[in-house]
């Protein structure tokens, strides 16, 4: 198993937005989508995954609804709003700005792209 | 954007319920096992990995809570909830504080509202900082004057100013007739002295500047108060024609209700102020009429080079002046302020200062008791950090209770504020501009709110920043030796501002005791003053207005009961009188005084009775007699001091004054008598001479008179009687009568205001001061308990324990006394202006105070130290 990497602070709300642009979800699909996604690199602590839930919850970037999972259980899922997108876009672009800035401080601009 | 807020909205109002969280985590967790069970775990431990995984559950929970928008709105109304059963739990100290805090801030905000506008507030006019009062002044008259020939050179020629106004020198009484003469007062200003205060007119118009000539057709403007009253708030009353003394006049304007006379003077009508250069040339022995005149200062010149620049005017002025006048006469200006507030500032100052000393010492209170909590309350903070409360919500806990406490305090404050604003007018003296209208005001109330929520931040801070160190979870709780230092210091300071604030107090009231028990040489009790104010424009010759006091005088004469009648142009001990230069008066074969040397002589023109009404001893020769007064010859009779004065060590008794020198006649004196305080209660004694009043018109001239009348009656019974009298003589003329007892009470407000409200905040700050002694002996005392129990199991007595304790607060009170009386003395020096006969070095009072407060403390120290000696030591042991 990879060493896990420990998340940068606000990155877990950019992820968690990104996951669930693709498609809504509950919690536990949330924390393996990232997992997956990663390769295993990204392991959230599980139990900091839900207040950041509420948080954006709270914040009208992503609503909730109970709906029946395919194995015929009720889950709690979460899908993007209309904020959440233009949320996402923001931050996918100060993100782009902040890895672009680390990069070349570490004099690494060339493969910043990869 | 909005979407988002009502977002926010809705869940501010309904919360998730716990269960929804509850049951996601349970999914969440479901999936992981399943999961590991589907990799082939087994159940147990795929259940035990899951949960590792997921971290503590409980405090998922805690933080998602912590996510809703307002949460902290909850920890708030649960750490005031938890301050409030703290505060039930412990009633004494809650008490205490309360007390503390209500009596500083009250204390504080009361005061505040009465020096507010002696102090801080500025003037009612525009840019009043920039407005001056000037002219020359006189050991004769203290405020400063300008005479009519004077001013208008310099109006002509002044340079530091950018507006100059005149008024006349003070209100006087007219008529307004109308079917029925009614009284008012009048005063007259020029056309320019409206915009200098920045004021325009409520109604109308102010003087133009051409009606400030002579032979203008007569023009008025009334006081918001008579339109209000007298015409009902007329709307057309601009223009309508009134008759004043005799005069019709046009009314051109209706000055605003709050306009304040820069003289806070009160009058109801006004006049243009007519002067006319060559008039003023000529009257008044080519001096011209004298005047009030105010000034606004250029912008960029201050009053010292406003002096520097009016200095050769003046220079000039001084020619005109005969020699002995120039010594005495000197330019003044001084700001409106100082011209309002007389010398009501200094005590205003000190007024201010005691109270913020009470409210130091509150203040030192309420940290000293927070300290003591603190100290008693460390093992619980620890125990409450200890499961999980974060540094920041102990602070926080610890910032609410401060602030409830505060919020209380100051909430009682305000209602002992506004009691005692209500008492501040009650007592309050005529001489102190503005107190009889204080009141409590909103910029007030924030200011005491201010500093209720001030306290509460330092002091719930001082008391949060103590770290709930581990050890105090296992030891008894104990004061650190910091903060017993602190402690210590703070009473200690206390004693030492009480005792400052108690010397004051004890200085003002010797000097106050001094005051009423002085000897003012007559007799008040049973005697009634009764003054008649002639309208002018009726009783417009001496011997209108002396046929109608000597009318009056037969028939008060006549009442049953009436012993004597006098008549006079003032009373003493102070008010107006008419003095003159002690140079002024020539003895028949003695050289003649130099001019501008020997001070003042207070002359008083009396009728025989006056002596007898008030039971003034001639102690040589006679008093005058009903027959001198249909004499040709001028008696007078010369005051103890003044024949001292004039002939040591000769007979006085016919001597002559040559016939130029008293009222510009000859006289002879016929007898002494003894002195009477006559400069007012506090001042030194001038000499004094009584001129006789004879039945010749040419002794009634002046308009202040005064009848005083010496019954065996009661004096409330005969004033219906004089009321009737004078009414069957002249039914319109007003009269004003007071008994002289209580006239003399109110010379003496001033000092009983100052003692009293200065003894009353020296107490305050002493059972402050007691309060927080009391208290930190008793918290010392239970600190100690163990050490005490051991030391009886040992064998120490009560007596040795008693001692033991008593010993440290003693050490605190002498400490306390020392430094307290060091600084008292020093500083009391500020109040001299305030003292009468008593110096600052008073010893008496140095040794009163420190008694009373020794005293005092003794009693705060030795009830909490027996109430330590009565402990138990197996009790006290065991509880470890």
């Amino acid at each position: 198993m990879p060493q896990s990497t420990d998340l940068l602070q606000g990155t877990l709300d950019l992820l968690i937005l990104q996951t669930l642009a693709l498609e809504p979800m509950h919690g536990w699909g949330v924390a393996q989508r990232i997992q997956q996604l990663s390769q295993d690199v990204l392991q959230i602590g599980q139990g900091s995954l839900y207040p950041a839930l509420y948080r954006l919850e709270y914040k009208g970037w992503i609503r909730s609804e109970w709906q029946i999972t395919e194995n015929n259980r009720r889950a709690k899922y979460y899908r993007l709003t209309q904020t959440g997108k233009k949320q996402l876009a923001t931050e996918l672009a100060s993100w782009d700005r902040l890895s672009l800035a680390i990069a070349s401080v570490l004099g690494r601009a060339t493969e910043a792209s990869s | 954007m909005t979407s988002e807020l009502l977002t926010r909205l809705r869940f501010l109002i309904s919360s998730k319920r716990r269960s929804e969280l509850d049951e996601e985590i349970e999914f969440h967790l479901e999936q992981a096992i399943t999961t590991r069970i589907a990799a082939g775990m087994d159940p147990a431990e795929a259940r035990r990995q899951a949960l590792i995984e997921f971290g503590g559950i409980e405090s998922a929970r805690g933080q998602c809570e912590q996510q809703r928008p307002g949460w902290w709105i909850g920890t708030v109304m649960q750490d005031v909830h938890y301050a409030f059963r703290g505060f039930g739990r412990n009633p004494l100290f809650t008490f205490s504080v309360l007390i503390t805090l209500a009596l500083g801030i009250g204390a504080t905000t009361a005061v505040f509202s009465v020096v507010d506008r002696i102090l801080f507030r500025p003037l009612p006019y525009a840019d009043p900082g920039r407005i001056v009062s000037l002219g020359f002044v006189h050991s004769l008259e203290r405020q400063e004057f300008v005479m009519g020939r004077f001013y208008v050179e310099w109006e002509k020629d002044q340079t530091p100013f950018s507006a100059l106004a005149a008024q006349s020198t003070m209100v006087h009484n007219c008529d307004l007739v109308e079917n029925d003469p009614e009284q008012l007062g009048c005063i007259s200003f020029q056309a320019s002295f409206l915009p200098l205060f920045g004021i325009s007119p409520a109604l109308g118009r102010n003087f133009l500047p051409e009606e400030d000539r002579p032979n203008e057709p007569p023009v008025v403007m009334i006081s918001y108060g008579l339109w209000k009253g007298h015409y009902n708030g007329d709307p057309h009353i601009l223009d309508r024609m009134i008759n004043v003394d005799g005069n019709p006049a046009r009314i051109v304007g209706v000055l605003p209700k709050d306009f304040q006379f820069p003289t806070l003077e009160a009058a109801d009508i006004v006049t243009p102020f007519v002067l006319d250069a060559t008039i003023q040339q000529k009257v008044n022995g080519g001096f011209g009429d004298p005047e009030r005149v105010f000034a606004r200062l250029r912008s960029g010149v201050s009053l010292e080079q406003a002096y520097a620049q009016m200095q050769p005017l003046f220079n000039g002025d001084l020619k005109w002046f005969p020699p002995f006048a120039k010594n005495e006469t000197h330019l003044s200006i001084r700001t409106l302020r100082d011209r309002e507030m007389q010398e009501a500032r200094p005590v205003a100052w000190i007024l201010f200062g005691f109270v913020l000393a009470v409210l130091l010492i509150a203040c030192a209170n309420v940290a000293g008791l927070m300290m003591a909590r603190g100290a008693g309350r460390q093992r619980e903070l620890a125990v409450r950090s200890a499961i999980g409360a974060s540094r920041g919500r102990l602070i926080r806990q610890a910032l609410t209770e401060a602030l409830v406490l505060s919020f209380a305090g100051g909430l009682a404050g305000l209602a002992i504020a506004q009691a005692l604003v209500m008492v501040f007018v009650r007592l309050a003296p005529t001489g102190i501009p503005f107190v009889g209208k204080a009141h409590l005001d909103l910029r007030i109330a924030v200011f005491a709110a201010l500093v209720s929520c001030l306290c509460g931040v330092i002091f719930g801070l001082a008391a949060a920043l103590q770290k709930p160190g581990l050890a105090a979870l296992n030891a008894r709780a104990s004061m650190s030796r910091n903060h017993a230092f602190l402690r210590r210091s703070l009473v200690t300071a206390q004693i030492a501002i009480s005792i400052i604030l108690l010397s004051g107090a004890a200085l003002l009231l010797r000097s106050f005791t001094k005051i009423e028990e002085q000897n003012l040489g007559l007799q008040t009790a049973g005697v009634l003053t009764v003054k008649v104010a002639l309208p002018w424009w009726r009783y417009n010759t001496n011997q209108k207005v002396m046929d109608f006091y000597l009318r009056l005088e037969s028939s008060l004469r006549r009442l049953p009961g009436t012993r004597a009648v006098g008549m006079t142009d003032s009373i003493p001990p102070g008010g107006w009188e008419s003095d003159f230069r002690y140079s002024d008066l020539a003895v028949q074969g003695k050289p003649r005084g130099v001019p501008g040397i020997g001070g003042t002589v207070v002359g008083r023109s009396v009728t025989p009775d006056y002596f007898r009404a008030l039971n003034i001893l001639i102690v040589r020769g006679r008093n005058f007699t009903d027959e001198d007064r249909t004499g040709d010859e001028n008696e007078v009779i010369l005051s103890r001091l003044l024949a001292e004065r004039l002939f040591p060590g000769e007979e006085p008794i016919g001597k002559r004054f040559l016939p130029d020198s008293v009222r510009g006649r000859g006289a002879i004196v016929v007898g002494l008598a003894d002195n009477v305080k006559n400069s007012g209660l506090t001042e030194p004694n001038d000499p004094e001479m009584y001129t006789l009043r004879r039945s010749v018109s040419g002794d009634w001239d002046g308009n202040h008179l005064m009848v005083i009348v010496d019954s065996a009656m009661l004096v409330a019974a005969i004033e219906p009687w004089v009321r009737s009298e004078v009414a069957s003589i002249d039914r319109t003329v007003p009269i004003e009568m007071e008994p002289l007892n209580q006239s003399l009470n109110r010379l003496a407000d001033r000092p009983r205001f100052e003692t009293t409200l200065l003894g009353f905040f020296a107490l305050t700050g002493l059972l402050l001061a007691v309060v927080g002694l009391y208290g930190l002996v008793a918290f010392m005392t239970t600190q100690r308990a163990q050490e005490i129990g051991v030391r009886m199991a040992l064998g120490a007595t009560r007596a040795n324990i008693l001692h033991l304790i008593a010993k440290d607060g003693l050490r605190i009170v002498l400490v306390g006394l020392g430094v307290g009386l060091g600084t008292a003395v020093a500083v009391s020096r500020m109040l001299k202006t305030l003292l009468f006969q008593v110096t600052t070095y008073d010893p008496l009072t140095y040794i009163a105070v420190p008694l009373l407060l020794s005293l005092v403390a003794l009693v705060a120290i030795l009830i909490p130290a027996r109430a330590g000696t009565r402990v138990e030591p197996a009790i006290t042991l065991r509880a470890e």
